[in-house]
């Protein structure tokens, strides 16, 4: 039975830190816990649960900012900000019950990226306790600052390696006055692909630009638009323009908001292996079809607009760990990047997360991991980088 | 100042020359006096400076600095504003003007691959062919470079709604001051392990040295519209902008231009701004043709309703760009009104403005000094423009910039929003952050240099400098 901490402030956060650091005692960092299938999870001797770190520190509407304590839900600040009109414009899966600092640490985009920026571009300023407890703070509260180092970059996607996030300041928008969608579907995914091009190379900006596809059946396009009325119906009428040209018809649809939170969610269930690739936007096509080839293929979702493409893959082990390499690889050649977003158990010696390639830069990555946790006791090898 | 031990001067000059040859070397005192400044007001003069051709020339100019503990200092156009690209300890300036070609317009993958020295409009000319332009757009974006650019991760007006440098560069290859070179990221959006773009990006050239930049292109917007809104007074033009955007609007670009920045523009631009104006609001939307025009007009509305007296919206691109001609030639503009200027950059909570703005006209009453402000109302970023005659008059001057960089911070605000730290305001940074913060960045410094050698006494209080200024701010 592990040990299980749960600091009530930052305060007791960062001396939770660094008496586990004193006593080399490893530590997992846990909020909701609705990813603890992300990463290499080696074991912990503790649990540093930080949902105790929990509210909304501050929120000035005109400023367009919000300041949230990292173990608050997300749910709960899109709540709040709904309040004032607003919205963080992230969708990242598991919604309801991720909490902003596992969002910022897993870097948990959804589709809506292109369009208003991802974790990356949104945090400007965290609080975060080091791997020696020490707290520090980078960026602020104000939406343009270029005093010090960004260290907010660092934290994104670290999976909880550099430090414990204690407060995260995003930037925030008010709510578009009109969310509508459109959805079209494509006998070959070249076809999904080039409709979605089109309407990335316009001014046009979509929420969200999402293409869907499994084995034998048809390639759907999904387009969430949003702001204000005449715009919007641009973008709806662009669209059918785009599916038009690769000889198909868009139809409404206005349930598309769930249905894109389903995709999201992919992995949130534990059967079969998720690959997941970041590629140059006109590597996806490719990709596609060589996913659709493989003999364990199940289920495909792209954000296009950004050249995230997530693939599903089952079947026996041969199977899949065939298929995965494939896949790996075939991010790789194109100048893109996979890694395995979820593997069942079974697999789990078998398929490493972070494929075989070393990440460029991994000596300045340990170096990183050394200064800010010289004790290496924070998720020790959960991330790329250690 | 650090005094180091290693080879400098003449001797270092020769050694250069002797390592990368006579035409990528500068060294006599005429062609260094040339590199002792950029465009804030310290200066310094370099030992030596090297025009690399390559990324090869910069990694062995790099291992023999090293060996030689020598600093590097590289510089672009020298437009910078925080005294980035001077030698403040010597050593040898890298100049990018000769690696300044665009080496690839990736229009499938809306991406370019650029080298430093490449000027930022450049590529934003270059890309238009293509229905693609590079987002960040500095007021110097006809001089300034995107390794510059990246250095300082800069802004510009329409930074509001697009986002910075850092939110357009998804690859970076890297020189490290041991001379290693590291190639980061590529085409795509993420890559595995730590985003270590996203920190160097803004580092003002002290972790290493750029040599080339992947940057992410944007479709051009189809249409604009640019409205001019002049009001009585300045608390009026600063009240609009938390009322615009408490409106639900965020419009591209929201600049202001106080009075005595609008005599100065119209005196060189002749721009067509107002004279008797207390503040102007220069105010874009971008996107869909679709709906312009009605957003405007609710801007209009709102600028009405907070008391402006003058609406001009640009019915052509002529008019369009002659109305951004005054405002992206503003600072130029302030040697209508003096022989020189020391530009601010402090950024506070937009909602704050109405107040900090009294407080600079307080400084600048208790100084005796006239402060033109042009800044980006839109992002809270102020740059007031402290006028001033003679070298005399400078440290009274900086002292006002002082005054005004606490009232930012005091106000939840940050010292810098776009120009940089550099060693211009390194001694002001704990007023911002803790020691356990600044000694945080610290580790991140040494990971990239242990050696200390890439841009030397800049971001960092350096304990000769600061001294009398933290002995002040302790008290």
């Amino acid at each position: 039975m592990t040990d299980r901490i749960r600091p009530a402030d930052a305060a007791a956060c960062a001396r939770a830190v660094a008496e586990s650091a004193a006593a080399s005692r490893s530590l997992r960092v846990r909020g909701a816990g609705t990813k603890d299938y992300l990463g290499e999870v080696l074991p912990a001797d503790a649990v540093l649960d930080t949902t105790g770190l929990a509210g909304i520190v501050a929120h000035v509407p005109a400023d367009l900012t919000v300041t949230v304590a990292a173990g608050t839900r997300f749910a709960e600040v899109r709540t709040a900000l709904a309040r004032a009109g607003q919205f963080l414009p992230l969708d990242p899966p598991h919604a309801d019950a991720a909490t902003i600092g596992g969002i910022v640490a897993a870097n948990s985009n959804g589709f809506w990226r292109s369009r208003y920026g991802g974790v990356r571009d949104l945090l400007i300023g965290t609080t975060a306790v080091l791997g020696d407890g020490t707290t520090a703070r980078s960026g602020g509260r104000v939406v343009k600052n270029v005093a010090g180092y960004d260290l907010n970059k660092l934290f994104v996607g670290s999976l909880g390696t550099l430090g414990v996030l204690v407060e995260c300041t995003f930037k925030v928008l008010p709510r578009p006055p009109v969310t509508s969608g459109a959805h079209a579907q494509f006998a070959r995914s070249a076809d999904a692909f080039a409709a979605a091009d089109a309407i990335v190379r316009t001014s046009a900006r979509p929420a969200a630009l999402a293409i869907s596809g499994g084995p034998g059946g048809a390639w759907v396009l999904l387009l969430q638009a949003e702001g204000d009325a005449a715009p919007v119906e641009r973008t709806l009428e662009l669209f059918s323009q785009s599916a038009r040209a690769q000889g198909t018809s868009a139809q409404r649809h206005e349930g598309l908001s769930a249905v894109l939170a389903t995709m999201n969610d992919l992995s949130a269930h534990g059967d079969g292996t998720v690959v997941r690739a970041a590629l140059p936007l006109g590597a996806q096509p490719a990709f596609a079809s060589t996913a659709a080839r493989l003999e364990g293929f199940t289920q495909f979702v792209a954000d296009a607009a950004s050249g995230i493409v997530r693939v599903v893959l089952r079947g026996d082990d041969a199977v899949v760990i065939g298929g995965t390499d494939a896949l790996l690889a075939a991010a790789r050649v194109c100048g893109g990047s996979g890694r395995i977003e979820r593997r069942p158990d079974s697999l789990r010696a078998r398929l490493r997360v972070w494929g075989d390639a070393e990440p460029a830069g991994l000596f300045l990555m340990r170096r990183l991991k050394e200064a800010f946790d010289p004790r290496g006791i924070l998720e020790p090898g959960r991330s790329a980088a250690g | 100042m650090t005094v180091r031990a290693g080879l400098r001067g003449a001797p270092l000059v020769s050694a250069l020359i002797d390592l990368l040859g006579t035409d990528k070397v500068l060294g006599t005192r005429e062609d260094l006096l040339i590199y002792e400044f950029d465009g804030a007001v310290d200066t310094a003069t370099p030992d030596a400076v090297v025009l690399p051709n390559e990324t090869a020339d910069v990694a062995k100019l790099s291992r023999f600095c090293h060996q030689h503990d020598v600093p590097i200092v590289p510089r672009g156009a020298g437009t910078g504003l925080s005294g980035g690209a001077i030698p403040v300890e010597g050593g040898v300036v890298v100049s990018f003007a000769r690696m300044s070609r665009i080496l690839e317009i990736d229009v499938p993958n809306m991406r370019a691959v650029v080298q430093p020295g490449l000027v930022n409009l450049h590529l934003s000319t270059a890309a238009a062919p293509h229905g693609l332009y590079f987002v960040p757009d500095p007021s110097s974006q006809k001089a300034c470079t995107i390794g510059g650019n990246v250095a300082e991760n800069s802004g510009g007006p329409h930074t509001l709604a697009y986002g910075v440098t850092t939110n357009h560069v998804t690859g970076l290859e890297l020189v490290l001051s041991d001379g290693s070179v590291v190639r980061l990221g590529g085409k795509a959006v993420e890559y595995a392990g730590y985003d270590l773009i996203g920190a160097f990006v803004g580092s003002e050239g002290t972790l290493g040295i750029v040599t080339e930049i992947t940057v992410r292109l944007t479709p051009l917007p189809e249409d604009k519209r640019t409205i001019l809104a002049a009001f009585p007074t300045i608390d009026g033009a600063s009240e609009t902008v938390s009322a615009i955007i408490g409106a639900g609007i965020v419009p591209s670009a929201i600049e202001l231009m106080d009075q005595l920045a609008t005599e100065a523009v119209e005196a060189a631009v002749g721009a067509g701004y107002p004279l008797d104006a207390g503040g102007i609001l220069l105010m874009e939307v971008d996107g869909l043709r679709d709906g312009l025009d009605e957003a405007a007009t609710r801007i209009e509305a709102i600028c009405r309703a907070n008391g402006a007296t003058t609406l001009r919206r640009a019915a052509t691109t002529l008019e369009r760009d002659r109305l951004w001609a005054g405002r992206k030639g503003a600072f130029a503009a302030m040697g209508r009104l003096a022989p020189a200027y020391y530009v601010q950059d402090g950024v506070i909570p937009r909602t704050r403005l109405p107040d900090v703005l009294r407080t600079v006209r307080e400084v600048a009453q208790r100084h005796g000094v006239r402060i033109a402000n042009v800044f980006h109302a839109g992002d809270g970023n102020l740059h007031p423009l402290i006028l001033f005659a003679n070298e005399s008059e400078l440290e009274g001057v900086k002292q006002a910039g002082l005054e005004i960089l606490e009232a930012c911070v005091a106000a939840g605000g940050s010292i810098t929003g776009e120009h940089g730290v550099g060693m211009e305001k390194n001694c002001f940074m704990p007023l911002q952050f803790t020691a356990d913060d600044l000694a945080t960045m610290g580790r991140v410094k040494s990971a990239f240099d242990p050696a200390g050698l890439a841009n030397p006494g800049k971001i960092f209080p350096t304990p000769g400098r600061c001294r009398e200024f933290q002995l002040a701010a302790r008290r």
